[in-house]
């Protein structure tokens, strides 16, 4: 025991001091947090002034009705109107290629935010809103609706019928998401902290598989290449190394998973976001856990055997592959968390986990799912530990040309 | 006191080790010795637990191999083993723990075997900035820190030059007096000669040749002319009556054929080189060896070196 101790404190010093593990240390939440907070930010940014925008209406009858009407619904949070519409060419006998050019410079010099162009003719057809940033989605679906209210009223008007008819028929409709609980209660949780939850949990778990993975294979690799692994084995058994790599590996994946959770709690207060429910968090840590020590596993077995950066590498990648399936499979899963092929992959040992942290935030599995799954990982992970430790006591000490799989087979089968 | 009794080892269909044996008493050096790929490392190998043999024992003190029995053994390998990127004394702290050390007893031990070989100023110091002098040194703290009952060093003189060659025979010399049971593998045969007790060449798996060096030397007499010279002695090496000549720039060893006097030797010669010193003497471990191995398998094992 003390000399599994030993390997683990000197794998886990060695590496919390290298570059790479710093790198994936401070960069990894910063991506997270790139991609999973500044878009729905970026979305659900109210203005906080006034946007300026033009308005083209070579007809004339559009402009009037809809100034008055954009002006008037959108307000700011302070009660000034979020829009102030302005007349770039209205009336008959506007030159619309000068007015289009005109209203681009326009925009080049600031002056205005955007504009666009009232449609002439009675056939359906496409408005362009045109600014700088094709971003601002609200805007345009806001200009989409008042246009559409106000043609509608004036054909319904042209048929000779009351335009208030309109707005009785068609009810301002807001569709919002709202997620239900297992006890069929409603969950505040909007789209952004499912999709958040889920899918930095993935992610993590991914990076920090991988990252460490890597770690692993590449540390057994300089050992045996430098024949470091000669003196450890004379010095301690080979399942003591191993178990002292997995311990100190796991450490390591602490370490890690700790400061992260400590940036994330702190970007959740920072941006008034729950990431996650405390019970979601700690069946999340331990499939984390399990998922951890399982590819822990996977990559000594994989790694072992090989001599050169090279084949470590292709290793690794198909292994990433394995591993960044259900992040991809991370939408439709959140479109249908029921569906009996997500179930399915949820018992395949090498998905469980990702699987099992995308299915949870989205909605929670049955107990005896989980613990079934808890189940088949225990047993995976101890599978996965006796036949890595038979290759990699093997592995470890061979050299040359790197074995092929019926050989490791045999390995696995005689240790 | 180590003990190798009838050891084997085969892999795939290529028979490595084939039936060595040979003893090592606590208080004696032991040279290993054999052109590359004839079993030496393996040998080292199985001795250290690194390998399992496939038959034979090995037995440490006189009882069979434990997980105890790990912290008795010291080993330097043949190159390398170190970790590149990582400080000097956090490596041998490692090292020592691995062998059963405490951490904070280790340290001062280490310290004074650095300074010892001079080196407590590169301490802090990578492995990487270390000459391969230097990193042979350390390897070498690495393999005796933990006072070890049975040192097995593995091309220990490598890369050092005079001096350190020096202070390491003087420490071979010292674990000697201390009780210590030490193997060393060699290509250098006057090393093996001036430090061993005792030796044993393999070749091919199979031990050629073994005893104490006096036996050894013994078995073939003092039937060898050693010959000091200045000019062209370029025709000893053809000469009748004589066999196995080592010739050198201003020396060389012959062996002198049955019923060939050294004098009928000495008055061929002498008219054709002014000859400075001339000796009878047993064959060196060097002739020896290329005696028994054949002549051709040294000179690919020295080419193989090289590479």
């Amino acid at each position: 025991m003390k000399k599994i101790l030993a390997v683990a404190r000197w794998e886990y010093m060695e590496k919390v001091k290298s570059k790479i593990f710093l790198f994936g240390l401070l960069f990894t939440p910063l991506i997270m947090i790139g991609m999973g907070v500044l878009p729905t930010l970026f979305v659900s940014e109210e203005d906080v002034e006034s946007r300026i925008i033009g308005v083209i209406d070579p007809g004339g009858k559009v402009y009037q009705e809809f100034a008055q009407r954009f002006q008037n619904r959108y307000l700011l949070k302070n009660k000034q109107p979020n829009y102030i519409v302005l007349p770039l060419a209205v009336g008959t006998g506007v030159e619309l290629q000068a007015a289009v050019e005109d209203a681009n410079r326009r925009i080049a010099d600031d002056l205005i935010d955007g504009y666009f162009v009232v449609p002439q003719g009675g056939s359906d057809t496409v408005v362009e809103y045109r600014s700088k940033s094709v971003g601002d989605f609200a805007t345009a679906a806001r200009i989409e609706e008042n246009l559409k209210s106000i043609v509608t009223e004036k054909r319904v008007q042209a048929l000779g019928l009351d335009p208030s008819v309109v707005r009785q028929l068609s009810p301002k409709l807001d569709v919002r998401m709202v997620m239900i609980s297992d006890e069929g209660k409603r969950e505040d949780a909007g789209f952004e902290r499912v999709f958040l939850s889920a899918y930095v949990f993935l992610m993590m778990l991914f990076l920090l598989i991988v990252t460490s993975g890597q770690m692993l294979v590449r540390s057994v690799i300089e050992e045996k290449s430098n024949r470091i692994v000669e003196v450890l084995v004379s010095s301690c058994s080979p399942t003591e190394l191993m178990a002292g790599k997995v311990l100190g590996l796991s450490g390591l994946g602490l370490t890690q998973m700790g400061f992260w959770a400590l940036i994330a709690v702190a970007a959740s207060f920072q941006f008034g976001m729950q990431l996650v429910d405390l019970s979601d968090a700690f069946l999340l840590l331990i499939y984390f856990i399990l998922g951890y020590l399982f590819y822990a596993a996977i990559f000594i077995a994989a790694g072992s055997p090989l001599n050169t950066e090279q084949e470590a590498q292709q290793i690794t990648s198909y292994l990433v592959i394995i591993l960044i399936l259900p992040i991809v499979l991370a939408l439709p899963a959140m479109k249908t968390p029921d569906a009996s092929w997500i179930k399915v992959l949820t018992y395949i040992p090498f998905l469980t986990p990702t699987m099992m942290a995308l299915r949870i935030p989205i909605q929670m599995p049955a107990l005896w799912e989980i613990l079934l799954t808890i189940v088949i990982m225990l047993v995976s992970i101890y599978v996965a530990m006796v036949a890595a430790g038979r290759i990699f006591r093997i592995g470890i000490l061979s050299t040359g040309k790197s074995p092929k799989l019926k050989e490791i087979y045999r390995w696995i089968k005689n240790g | 006191m180590l003990s190798v009794q009838q050891l084997r080892k085969q892999f795939d269909t290529v028979v490595a080790v084939d039936g060595v044996s040979f003893d090592v008493p606590g208080g004696s050096i032991f040279g290993l010795l054999g052109p590359n790929g004839a079993g030496k490392t393996t040998t080292i190998r199985m001795i250290l637990r690194i390998l399992e043999p496939d038959s034979g024992t090995v037995t440490y003190n006189g009882e069979g191999f434990t997980e105890a029995t790990r912290d008795m053994l010291g080993y330097l390998p043949e190159e390398r083993g170190l970790y590149k990127k990582s400080r000097l004394i956090d490596t041998l702290l490692y090292f020592a723990e691995l062998r059963g050390m405490q951490r904070s007893k280790a340290r001062t031990i280490v310290m004074s075997w650095l300074e010892r070989l001079g080196l407590e100023q590169a301490a802090q110091r990578k492995v990487e900035e270390l000459s391969k002098g230097n990193q042979q040194k350390v390897q070498f703290v690495g393999a005796v820190m933990h006072d070890p009952a049975i040192v097995v060093l593995d091309e220990p003189f490598s890369g050092l030059d005079p001096v350190n060659q020096n202070i390491f025979k003087d420490i071979l010399l010292e674990l000697k007096q201390k009780g210590k049971a030490i193997i060393f593998s060699t290509h250098q045969m006057d090393q093996a000669e001036r430090l061993s007790d005792a030796l044993c060449l393999i070749n091919k798996g199979r031990v050629v040749l073994g005893g104490s060096v006096r036996e050894v030397k013994k078995r073939y007499g003092r039937n060898s002319l050693h010959v000091d010279f200045d000019g062209d002695g370029a025709f000893l090496a053809t000469m009748t009556g004589v066999q196995n000549v080592m010739l050198y720039e201003h020396s060389a060893e012959m062996e002198l054929l049955p019923g060939v006097t050294p004098r009928d030797l000495i008055a061929a010669i002498n008219p054709r080189l002014e000859l400075r010193k001339v000796e009878l003497l047993e064959p060196s471990l060097h002739a020896i060896f290329l005696n028994t191995v054949g002549a051709t398998q040294l000179v690919e094992t020295g080419k193989e070196g090289a590479a």
